[in-house]
């Protein structure tokens, strides 16, 4: 077990590694000079070569990303082009945003459970056909048709809740500590848990299906184990499995930022700090959202997949 | 003690699908006495393991139906019963155990768990009693070290021991039958041999019947009292064992018993399979489901299904053919002639 | 009455997509085996006469799939608007190059009568859809847009397929160290958050169309790699590769002339869903301002665009890109999941 843990730690590392790696290239392939961006339009040529120096941005490409990892190693992010601020800075003030919001749309999209277990005990009835179509139906809208239009419907229409904003106060970063807090996080926490709802529920949905169908089901049945407990005991146990690996990936997913809804609703987070800075050539800060988004969510891999051999006794003992 | 313990007339079990009316189970009746071991024999698609799910209500409704028939355990109409008492039965006067002991056991649970579990829905007993029984049942059936077996799941079992568990589970409440549907055909032939063993020891220990549907005519003669030979859904002859394996009477049997190597034969024969496929049980006709593969059929077969004839004290056949016919048609079939057989 | 034991010849061919260990439940039996996953039979049926009783004949693999597929009706309107959408996207296409407008208005003519006080006029009998800001007829720019999407998707995937469909059996079949570097590298792709990967790519790549498809492409192949490859990992432990290694085929022929064919089954699920992918990425960029640039317009462009007018209270002018949006994907999810439960054997009927 713990040389499961240790190799899939080196693992990450070496995706971490490799993922700096191409947004390194792929910054310094960019058209466009971030110092001339710095520098402003009227900006003299000794200026802009000025601020490459000071920036460091003249050296060749290895010597910059050595430097980059050299500081990486010490814990040092970097600091921003643009703003002249630690990178470590700009995301200890996006990330809670970021979080809370990751967090709350992963809790809305649990409801899918319950929704995909009902339609699956249900098959074939009115309930089940509506709940499975309507499901399809939304996890095919695009997060950011979606997000506009709850900002229309609830924002300007119903004038229930405020439609941009973000930061205010938080516990542990993960909850909102105040009541405005809450509020904004409303209208993108229900858009982006609206279509996982869709997601989770169809496949919920499929697996019990599946699982239902099962040879031990049929031996609990003969056991003559009562219909109810047949299901909510043999059968929900392996049919909750695979959806919860799905909830856990979506949280490690929604972790690195989600750059459409955070851009609809204006809201400060990791995603939306990432694609600013990709307009303005910051490269720290583009390295460092990548790295903060890719972190977490090789993170939530390792973890869900350490959760399923505590939940599938199968897989428990072959990563011994 | 009853000694008459099952009954079954005229089963009849019909599944309504999208593709049309599939007949799996026709008029199919048999008895079962204490201590004794029936065997269904037949190819897949027969309807053996459907006419024991008919009998344990176990036939997924929709779109499986029986349509006719009673079975009959101990006086009681297992098919007029509520579901509730039905449940009552299952594990507990009738249990079944299935063919493929991997898939048949959930993953996620301890092995003991669900022994536990049969022992707590149908005694009174509580948690810890449960547990400590299924230790027990697990050392019954030869499972060394069963009180650590107990707390381990199943895909830490090797595949015999699976199906011991399974048998285990099978006999906690003491029923008085079990219902043994191919339990040795996902298994290697070294443990097959064991597993009928165990389930014969468990027989002679509870006393109990036992229905052993396979299509492994080896296993058969090592375990039957008697036989019933189904072919699409209907019964086409039984009889004691060595009247079946001896004195076989319908063609299909006789096709069943051909295809076997035999040890004792000297001269070269040739293995006969059975031509053709099997019925289509949508699309069958009135008569005989063996007509068109038979390769003996006459004009009558296609449309009349046989009147059931005597042929010994427990042994009927369902054919068309006359008797001195067939006797002299088996004659000729290379593994029955006389200098062989 | 000796049998000549015709009915030996094997029937195990033809695309398997897992494996057979699962018995399925109740009633499996009178099915009869073969049909199950509807793998063809070589067997010649007895001729029948009229009342005989002669096995049902099992479908090959593709039959049975839209016969299953058939029954699912949700999959079925997918299938629809799937081949609607082709067909106007084709139509487009086709006459945008030819220089021909199929549309019933010039979709980029500006007209500011029809605009009053520049916002647009709402939806009436000539103008179905309304039109913009700039008195643009919104339906035939949505009609026009359709282009732009079916070119994503079709670009997009089939970049993702090439390289997805040579590394993935590659690494599947050789294995070894060479298939842990191809892991490794898939690992990467999947880590990267999805959008600004492919942001930083077209910012490198720079804007118009094709640099979109090409960048949305590009990500995806890891996603085609790994499903082909679990499947290349069973296929290849068969017994006709084994056949035709014997015959002396040369690796590159067993993986791609048999290997490859018999894997490819959750791939074209995987494809039906990597269009409607696709198609909302290029959205999602358009929308953001990184992608398509005017005056080529895409659904995901008109949304943004209109955006400001939303407030305003001209519905129309994002309405209908967005419903023209969210009905596409949803005919591709809809077969793309249609098509999986088709092809899955262990969902019994």
């Amino acid at each position: 077990m713990l040389s499961y843990i240790v190799r899939r730690l080196a693992q990450m590392v070496l995706v971490l590694v490799g993922v700096t790696f191409i947004t390194f290239i792929i910054m310094f392939v960019v058209p466009g000079n971030p110092a001339a961006l710095l520098a402003g339009k009227n900006a003299t040529p000794e200026k802009v070569r000025q601020i490459e120096k000071n920036l460091g941005l003249d050296q060749p490409l290895y010597v910059q990303y050595g430097k980059f990892m050299w500081r990486l190693m010490h814990g040092d992010l970097g600091t921003s082009y643009q703003l002249d601020k630690p990178v470590s800075e700009l995301i200890a003030l996006n990330a809670p945003n970021t979080i809370q919001l990751a967090f709350a749309a992963v809790l809305i999209e649990l409801l899918g459970i319950p929704l995909g277990i009902y339609s699956a005990l249900r098959q074939y009835t009115f309930w089940d056909t509506a709940l499975t179509t309507g499901a399809l139906l939304i996890w095919g809208i695009p997060v950011f048709v979606l997000a506009v239009f709850m900002q229309w419907f609830f924002g300007l229409k119903l004038g229930l809740l405020p439609i941009t904003g973000g930061g205010g106060e938080t516990f542990l970063w993960i909850f909102p500590a105040d009541l405005e807090n809450l509020q904004v996080l409303i209208l993108p926490a229900v858009t982006l848990g609206l279509i996982e709802v869709a997601y989770i529920s169809y496949m919920q949905r499929a697996s019990m299906l599946e699982v239902i169908r099962s040879d031990y089901i049929r031996t609990a049945r003969a056991k003559g184990v009562p219909e109810r407990r047949v299901v909510m005991k043999h059968g929900l146990k392996n049919a909750l499995i695979p959806v919860l690996t799905i909830a856990g990936i979506d949280l490690g997913a929604l972790l690195g930022g989600a750059i459409l809804t955070e851009t609809v609703f204006n809201r400060p987070g990791i995603g939306l700090m990432t694609f600013q800075a990709i307009g303005a050539r910051d490269l720290p800060v583009v390295a460092g959202g990548v790295l903060f988004a890719t972190f977490f969510y090789v993170l939530a891999n390792l973890i869900v997949d350490l959760a399923y051999g505590y939940l599938d006794p199968r897989i428990r003992l072959e990563e011994g | 003690m009853a000694e008459r313990l099952l009954e079954v007339a005229g089963l009849t079990t019909h599944f309504f699908t999208h593709a049309g009316v599939v007949k799996a189970v026709n008029g199919v009746s048999f008895t079962l006495d204490r201590r004794e071991t029936l065997g269904i024999v037949g190819e897949s698609g027969s309807g053996k393991t459907v006419a024991a799910l008919s009998v344990m209500r176990l036939v997924p409704d929709p779109p499986g139906k029986v349509v006719a028939g009673s079975v009959t355990l101990d006086g009681r109409d297992l098919l007029a019963l509520s579901d509730d008492e039905m449940r009552q039965v299952r594990g507990n006067d009738i249990a079944m155990i299935f063919q493929d002991p991997m898939t048949s056991l959930n993953p996620v649970y301890k092995v003991g768990d669900q022994i536990a579990e049969a022992v707590m829905l149908h005694q009174d007993k509580g948690k810890k009693e449960a547990w400590r029984m299924a230790a027990q049942l697990l050392a019954r059936v030869g499972i060394p070290d069963a009180d650590q077996r107990v707390d381990q799941y199943p895909h830490e079992f090797s595949g015999g021991m699976r199906q011991r568990a399974m048998i285990a589970m099978a006999i906690s409440c003491n029923p008085d039958i079990l219902i043994a549907d191919e339990p040795t055909t996902a298994l290697d032939v070294t443990i097959q041999a064991q597993i009928i063993e165990v389930v014969k020891e468990m027989q002679e220990q509870y006393e109990s019947g036992v229905i052993l549907i396979t299509h492994d005519l080896g296993v058969v003669a090592e375990m039957a009292d008697k036989i019933m030979v189904m072919y699409g859904g209907r019964t086409v002859e039984y009889g004691p064992v060595d009247a079946i394996f001896y004195d076989p009477q319908h063609p299909y049997t006789w096709g069943l018993l051909g295809s076997l190597p035999r040890l004792d034969i000297v001269e070269k024969t040739r293995l006969t399979p059975i031509r053709g496929n099997p019925p289509d049980l949508i699309a069958l006709a009135e008569g005989c489901p063996f007509s068109g593969r038979c390769g003996y059929e006459r004009p009558e077969c296609r449309d009349t299904w046989p009147e059931l004839e005597r042929v010994g004290p427990d042994h009927g056949v369902h054919c068309h053919i006359p008797a001195e016919e067939r006797a002299e048609l088996r004659s000729l079939l290379p593994r029955f002639t006389p200098e062989v057989a | 009455m000796s049998g000549t034991g015709d009915d030996k010849r094997r029937w195990r061919d033809g695309p398997l997509h897992a494996p057979l260990s699962d018995r399925g439940g109740a009633g499996d039996e009178y099915f009869g085996q073969p049909s199950r996953d509807g793998v063809e039979q070589a067997e010649p049926m007895p001729s029948g006469e009229p009342g005989m009783i002669v096995g049902r004949k099992p479908l090959g693999l593709w039959a049975d799939t839209w016969r299953r597929l058939k029954r699912n009706r949700l999959a079925l309107v997918g299938l629809a608007i799937i081949i609607v959408f082709l067909a106007v996207g084709l139509a487009e296409t086709i006459s945008s190059a030819v220089g021909f407008n199929l549309a019933p208005y010039d979709p980029n003519m500006v007209n500011y009568e029809l605009s009053p006080e520049g916002l647009g006029s709402p939806p009436a009998w000539d103008h179905p859809f309304g039109t913009d800001y700039l008195g643009r007829d919104i339906f035939s720019r949505v009609l026009v847009a359709t282009r732009i999407s079916l070119l994503v998707g079709v670009i997009a995937v089939a970049i993702s397929l090439v390289i997805g469909l040579t590394a993935g059996p590659l690494a599947g079949y050789y294995g070894g160290a060479f298939d842990s570097v191809v892991m490794r590298i898939a690992d990467i792709f999947f880590a990267f958050p999805y959008i600004l990967f492919v942001l930083l790519l077209v910012t490198v790549l720079g804007g118009g169309f094709v640099n979109v498809f090409i960048a949305i492409g590009i990500l995806s192949w890891a996603t085609y790699a790994r499903l082909v490859r679990s499947s290349v990992l069973s296929v290849r432990k068969m017994e006709f590769i084994e056949a035709a290694r014997a015959q002396g085929a040369s690796d590159v022929r067993i993986i791609f002339r048999h290997v490859l064919p018999n894997s490819m089954a959750p791939v074209y699920v995987a494809i039906a869903m990597g269009v409607g992918g696709a198609i909302v990425a290029e959205a999602a960029l358009s929308f953001l301002g990184i992608g398509i640039q005017p005056p080529d317009a895409s659904w995901g462009k008109m949304i943004s665009d209109n955006l400001s007018y939303l407030l305003a209270g001209r519905w129309w002018m994002v309405f209908f890109p967005a419903l023209a949006l969210v009905v596409t994907v949803f005919g591709f999810i809809s077969f793309g999941n249609g098509l999986r439960d088709a092809t899955d054997p262990k969902l019994k009927e």
